[in-house]
């Protein structure tokens, strides 16, 4: 039973980072495709211009 | 210049989370009861209290849009409601690991849960009401009143523990019951993470505020491009 | 008085067309019998849920009246034009709620016998506070309803966002109605402790009432 509990409160802490490091590279990957986007619609302003 | 402000934050609750981990792990005793599994608790409440102080900014922030029509505040309720959502799930999860040692069953369906669930499916669908709107002044006019309607949810929840009788323990923390029912050192503990989450929360919400800003350039310059 | 025009309107029109009328009773009569293949029918512990069966029929098909609630105005911009019209946007939005509430009224009305037959459930007996509690669940389910249908009219995905949206919000009043109908249905009084269901579901009834009121307003304006 002990092995368990200590088992779960490692799955817990884990879960528990993990999760919030989910969303940290979900705001990365966000973060990385707007300026992806920004980059390519400036060149293509400047070029038109 | 805020660049380099929200590098410092980073460093700064990046150092802080671990220093708290270390203590949790290896300085502070195991409860007398239920031996090492409690140390969950240092994560699934200040992540609790990180998703009430953002669902309350995100109700500030509604009510400030729809009495100054300012798309900056819409910008923030959308950030911290989705980074509300992101700690609320850390709080969702984590009682249930804790629920399956504790109770035996990884869901019990009493009125603490199953509320903190709902709240969590009303906010979601807040997000998705987003989305299926273009236009930005209709969009947030729009999420803006639902977000009032869904702050009802959240204080149901946090409500829900005194109203039914419930199995999830009761309220600990002595400024909310006034009286000491945990250990001092523990409590410092679940205070001193809650100060690295709701740092890690706005740090979020400022990256994600600074997204919206970009998209919104997006939008300017594909406008531009259009025109060309 | 206007909104009692307004829901007049509604209800007029909809009982000459009877589209969503006969639509939604059509499919809560289906979920009815839906239900009889999930459980033993006959079984005596189906008095024990009876309560939560029935709103959960209420529930669908009240989310089919009230998507159709505003976007019965979107042909021909009535929206626009009601939007428009000197009458109040609280004044609108009351007048067609009450035009919901009727018609969710009259479904339930007619499905509850078509339940007790099934079911084999006894609720002659409980006919009036069981139409009370229906009231007040019903009241509280299209007021907030009506709201979302609002909120929710000009988008295409329309007809999923409404129940998305107003489910679990409206759970409060939904949980204490079901509560209250399954006591009235096992042939008990509501009394003692179960005051404070019927407690929750007036005073979700009366806090939602007025927060639509305040905020409708700001959602039809554009």
């Amino acid at each position: 039973m002990d092995d368990r509990n200590i088992q779960f409160m490692f799955w817990g802490l884990a879960t528990a980072w993990g999760l919030l490091a989910i969303y940290v590279v979900m705001l990365a990957a966000r973060e990385g495709r707007l300026r992806k986007q920004l980059e390519s619609l400036k060149r293509m302003i400047e070029e038109k211009q | 210049m805020t660049k380099n402000i929200r590098l410092g934050l980073g460093v700064l609750v990046g150092l802080l989370l671990l220093r708290n981990l270390y203590v949790i792990l290896f300085n502070l005793p195991d409860e007398m009861e239920q031996g090492p599994i409690y140390r969950i608790f240092y994560y699934h409440l200040p992540a609790f209290f990180a998703a009430i102080v953002c669902y309350i900014t995100a109700l500030v922030a509604s009510s400030l849009y729809l009495m100054k029509k300012n798309l900056r505040y819409d910008a923030i309720a959308m950030a911290a409601t989705e980074v509300g959502l992101a700690f609320a799930a850390v709080n969702l999860i984590t009682g249930m690991i804790w629920g399956r040692i504790s109770w035996g069953i990884w869901w019990a369906w009493d009125a603490r849960l199953t509320w903190a669930l709902i709240c969590w499916l009303v906010y979601f669908g807040y997000l998705m009401l987003r989305q299926a709107i273009d236009d930005p002044t209709e969009r947030a006019k729009n999420s803006a009143v639902l977000s009032i309607f869904a702050f009802v949810s959240v204080a149901i929840t946090y409500k829900a523990i005194e109203w039914w009788r419930t199995q999830h323990p009761g309220p600990v923390l002595s400024i909310r019951t006034g009286q000491q029912l945990i250990d001092p050192v523990m409590e410092n503990m679940l205070y001193m993470n809650f100060l690295a989450l709701a740092t890690l929360a706005v740090l979020m919400v400022i990256i994600r505020l600074n997204q919206e800003e970009m998209q919104r350039q997006i939008d300017g310059l594909r406008r531009r491009a259009h025109a060309i | 008085m206007v909104f009692l025009q307004i829901a007049a309107k509604d209800l007029r029109s909809e009982l000459r067309t009877k589209e969503s009328l006969n639509a939604s009773l059509s499919f809560a009569v289906v979920i009815l019998l839906l239900f009889s293949f999930a459980f033993d029918p006959s079984s005596e512990a189906v008095a024990e849920f009876s309560g939560g069966l029935l709103w959960l029929v209420f529930a669908f098909a009240g989310a089919l009246i009230l998507n159709r609630s505003f976007a019965r105005e979107l042909p021909n911009d009535c929206l626009e034009v009601l939007i428009a019209s000197p009458v109040s946007g609280a004044q609108l939005f009351l007048g067609k709620t009450i035009a919901s509430f009727v018609l969710l009224l009259i479904i339930e009305v007619i499905c509850l016998p078509i339940f007790g037959i099934f079911y084999d459930i006894t609720w002659l007996p409980q006919a009036l506070p069981l139409l009370g509690i229906f009231a007040l669940g019903t009241w509280g389910m299209t007021v907030l309803g009506t709201l979302f249908s609002a909120l929710t009219v000009n988008l295409s995905l329309r007809e999923l966002m409404l129940p998305m949206l107003l489910y679990p919000l409206m759970l409060p009043a939904l949980m204490a109605a079901m509560r209250l109908t399954t006591i009235l249905l096992a042939g008990n009084a509501i009394g003692g402790g179960d005051i404070v269901w019927l407690r929750l579901l007036i005073g979700f009834d009366i806090i939602f009432t007025a927060l639509s009121l305040a905020l409708v307003e700001t959602i039809l304006v554009r």
